[in-house]
């Protein structure tokens, strides 16, 4: 378990693998996984303007 | 029995999509190799270790277009390949490629710098579409219903810096019936297909359309390969509009999302994109 680095709350790795993005339960962040052991997260990165399908 | 083989999945983040992938490689034993597209370095020289196969899932048109490109150098096969990875990520170039095979498209119209693209707009005529070339997720992109619109839109445009923002791309905007259609094809079958209906004039899922399962006539299979077939073929999402003259192809997505397409018809997305992929790394 980490926190979630802009409202601090519990976040919790569930089969997470580095790279993942999901949103923080609490607050809606994106958030990223950084890495699993221990499970450290940081906010997704910013979509880019070349972004897309 | 796929010892020594393995397959690379180039990725931005790991979505839905990217797990649903490693998931189903995993689940055939095919070992995988995660190459971050951030992290990653290129060299001129091949290095070792290399995957067989790689299946390209970054979101960056910028960093997919050189990384096929690398690969392709190494000797090592790309889902898609940087020629269709090239064209179908181009808005412009996709155009340009529809309309020489006969393939029926919106009216579109291309103009280099805002001072021009008053003139493009008017050609089309209003309402009108301004979209970017390049990016995606319905992003960036104006209806333009009259000329009092088309000056605000090309106003904030001329002040935008990036020589992206000075080439507009124009194109009719299509009266469909609340929705469109996206197909999903894998080499030279389609393999799923659904609506996107909203109530915004963008279907886009990432706008939060809803999606259905959509039945797969032969019309919309045929019109959807030959649409593939034209950038080029591999994996790829057709997106087609109902216009009152019929089926237009309006995108082709050369790395395409899928949660939303698997969930409404069931359909083994991830899984077809491996077997095609693991394909290609044997010949």
């Amino acid at each position: 378990m980490t926190q979630c680095p802009e409202c601090e709350a519990a976040v919790e790795n569930h089969d997470k693998i580095p790279g993942e993005v999901f949103p923080c339960t609490d607050c809606g962040t994106e958030l990223e996984v950084l890495k699993t052991d221990p499970f450290a997260v940081q906010p997704a990165p910013k979509e880019a303007e070349d972004w897309g399908e | 029995m796929s010892e020594g083989f393995s397959l690379g999945v180039f990725y931005t983040i790991i979505r839905p999509e990217e797990k649903a992938i490693l998931a189903a490689a995993e689940a055939r034993g095919i070992a995988v190799q995660r190459i971050d597209d951030g992290e990653t370095t290129f060299g001129l020289e091949k290095p070792a270790g290399l995957p067989n196969v790689v299946v390209n899932r970054s979101v960056s048109h910028t960093r997919s277009l050189y990384a096929t490109r690398f690969f392709a150098h190494y000797g090592v096969p790309t889902v898609n390949s940087p020629e269709v990875t090239e064209l179908a990520g181009d808005k412009i170039l996709t155009s340009l490629r529809l309309a020489e095979r006969g393939i029926p498209t919106p009216r579109t119209i291309v103009a280099l710098s805002p001072e021009a693209a008053l003139k493009a707009i008017e050609q089309v005529g209003y309402p009108a579409v301004l979209k970017p070339a390049i990016g995606s997720w319905g992003r960036l992109m104006a209806k333009v219903n009259n000329v009092e619109d088309a000056e605000q839109i090309l106003e904030h445009k001329a002040a935008l810096t990036s020589p992206l923002h000075s080439v507009i791309y124009v194109q009719e905007y299509v009266p469909k019936p609340g929705r469109d259609l996206r197909v999903f094809v894998v080499g030279d079958e389609v393999v799923a297909a659904m609506y996107r209906r909203s109530s915004d004039w963008r279907t886009n899922a990432a706008r939060g359309a809803t999606t259905e399962a959509a039945d797969i006539s032969p019309e919309l299979r045929e019109l959807s390969l030959k649409a593939a077939e034209a950038v080029g073929g591999g994996v790829l999402a057709v997106d087609l509009m109902e216009a009152p003259s019929g089926l237009v192809v309006h995108e082709v997505n050369p790395t395409p999302e899928f949660k939303a397409l698997a969930a409404a018809t069931g359909a083994d997305v991830a899984g077809r994109i491996v077997d095609y992929a693991v394909r290609l790394g044997r010949q």
